[in-house]
């Protein structure tokens, strides 16, 4: 398997792996997972005022899914929570090199980034 | 510039011994033993007579006759040979789920032809047991094909028991012995088994060269024929230089302590990696062979070990299945989910490994499942089960 110099990257030192710890904000979670796939993904966001503080991720998987986790929570940060549901997949992939076969990996994080937004709006912290 | 892997993939295929090099040098150049062993002038002689030394030495490490070597490309081939050979006839093939590909492909290619498959289950260690293969053979059983040692967990197999399970039974027995020879104990003839494949480079021999020696009386249809066949069974030239190094390989590994060296390098290894929680080691640890250690660990991705693990080279699973996406077919036999199989890497220790590179191996190890684990810390009981 070939992997790109970002991949590899935020794969071997990803920058948000974690969790958040207490501050000011409020703190919602999603995850998603799917067994056939082997991938499990969770995030953590600390929301403000409507805008993203600090996000956080977990993540169980192959290393483009954990360098896409990684990838996803460093764009959200300093932007408007709906943005959680605006990401642009395809051109994610096509700047994290990602192989076809992969594509359904990031549908599970964009299934927990959803989860994410679902519970924002579910306690009307924007 | 970057350093070399530490090498700890010795199951797959060995570096070559600097002495097997000088011998298999001096049958290449003009001023060496280059010519045709099958030409009947004096340098043909002279190279024959290489053959035969290569054969003797051959012979004495697995206890076989020398004349019934038949010199193949390796153990693929003679696995092959010994497979098609005896089943061209059709009839029913008794074998086990965790052979290596190299028998299971081909039984399974006889089987589309209408030759009977027999696949026999192991236990969760890897052994099956010669009473097992007793009740399996029928009347019209044909073949009983055993692997020596496991490829992957180094299981070890009882060949004498099996081999009288099948001389009681009147079936012929082949056994592929590519991982045994040299590493444990192999009587080819004391323990009256029919076919037997071997192959060099998992001794520090030469890639290319393999044999399969054949009890007198064995009637095996040829895979390759033209010309002037070993035993009948395998025409072309023989590659004087191949059977040179395989020989002078063989004899290596015949010295002492070899076995009891990669015997204390590999439990060195187990000693350190087993300290990472939840390791768990695959196979027999009472009957395994003294050169391979096949950890899982629980809680990390297959795919992901294997990147943060690119400078050491180890496999994660068999050599030839460990490019695909599919878990590996033995670790599943011993009931291993599919996550399980895939977070498992199979270490080969050899001759030239040191302790050093057996530390610094483990060190590396743990440190990655570490932060891998660290970085899926909540991660629901599946991912580890």
């Amino acid at each position: 398997m070939d992997y790109s110099t970002e991949v590899r990257q935020r794969f071997s030192a990803p920058t948000r792996a974690g969790e958040i710890s207490a501050g000011s904000g409020e703190l919602v979670e999603g995850s998603a997972a799917d067994t056939s796939l082997a991938v499990w993904v969770r995030f953590q966001v600390q929301i403000q005022s409507g805008t993203i503080r600090q996000a956080r991720f977990r993540a169980f998987g192959c290393p483009h899914t954990l360098a896409a986790a990684d990838r996803v929570v460093a764009l959200m940060e300093g932007r408007p929570l709906d943005d959680l549901r605006t990401i642009d997949w395809q051109l994610l992939a096509r700047q994290l090199e990602l192989p076809r076969e992969k594509f359904g990996k990031l549908l599970r994080i964009e299934d927990a980034l959803a989860a994410c937004h679902a519970q924002a709006k579910r306690l009307q912290v924007s | 510039m970057t350093s070399a892997p530490i090498y700890l993939d010795y199951a797959a295929t060995s570096p070559v011994d600097p002495r097997v090099v000088k011998a298999m040098a001096a049958c290449m150049t003009r001023d060496g033993v280059f010519a045709n062993p099958a030409s009947p002038h004096s340098a043909g002689n002279q190279a024959r007579r290489v053959v035969e030394h290569a054969r003797a030495q051959i012979g004495a490490l697995v206890h076989a006759a020398p004349e019934r070597l038949v010199f193949t490309s390796g153990a693929t081939e003679a696995n092959n040979l010994a497979l098609r050979g005896m089943l061209s006839g059709g009839g029913q093939l008794v074998t086990t789920r965790i052979e290596h590909r190299s028998v299971l492909d081909p039984a399974e290619a006889l089987a589309a032809r209408g030759v009977e498959l027999c696949l026999l289950d192991c236990d969760r260690e890897g052994i099956v047991a010669p009473e097992k293969i007793a009740a399996a053979i029928s009347p019209r059983t044909r073949l009983v094909s055993v692997m020596q040692v496991n490829n992957e967990i180094g299981s070890v197999q009882d060949i004498a028991a099996i081999a009288r399970v099948c001389r009681e039974a009147g079936v012929p027995l082949h056994v592929d012995a590519a991982q045994g020879a040299g590493k444990v104990a192999l009587d080819i003839e004391g323990w009256g088994i029919d076919l037997c494949s071997l192959t060099a480079h998992k001794l520090n021999g030469p890639k290319g060269i393999g044999a399969l020696y054949v009890r007198p009386g064995m009637a095996l249809e040829p895979l390759i024929s033209g010309g002037e066949a070993q035993l009948g069974v395998r025409a072309g030239t023989l590659p004087t230089h191949q059977i040179a190094g395989f020989g002078q390989a063989f004899e290596l590994a015949a010295g002492p302590g070899e076995a009891q060296a990669l015997q204390a390098l590999r439990e060195r290894l187990w000693g350190r990696l087993g300290r990472i929680p939840g390791a768990r080691r695959n196979g027999s640890p009472e009957r395994s062979a003294p050169h391979i250690l096949n950890v899982s660990f629980p809680g990390v991705e297959g795919e992901s070990l294997r990147l943060a693990l690119e400078d050491l080279a180890v496999s994660s699973g068999s050599a030839c299945t460990s490019r695909s996406a599919e878990p590996s077919h033995v670790l599943r036999s011993l009931g291993l989910s599919d996550i399980l199989a895939e977070s498992s890497l199979r270490f080969g220790v050899g001759r030239f490994t040191t302790e050093g590179e057996v530390d610094s191996a483990a060190d590396r190890v743990m440190t990655e499942v570490t932060r891998l684990r660290q970085v899926s810390e909540g991660a629901p009981a599946w991912c580890s089960s």
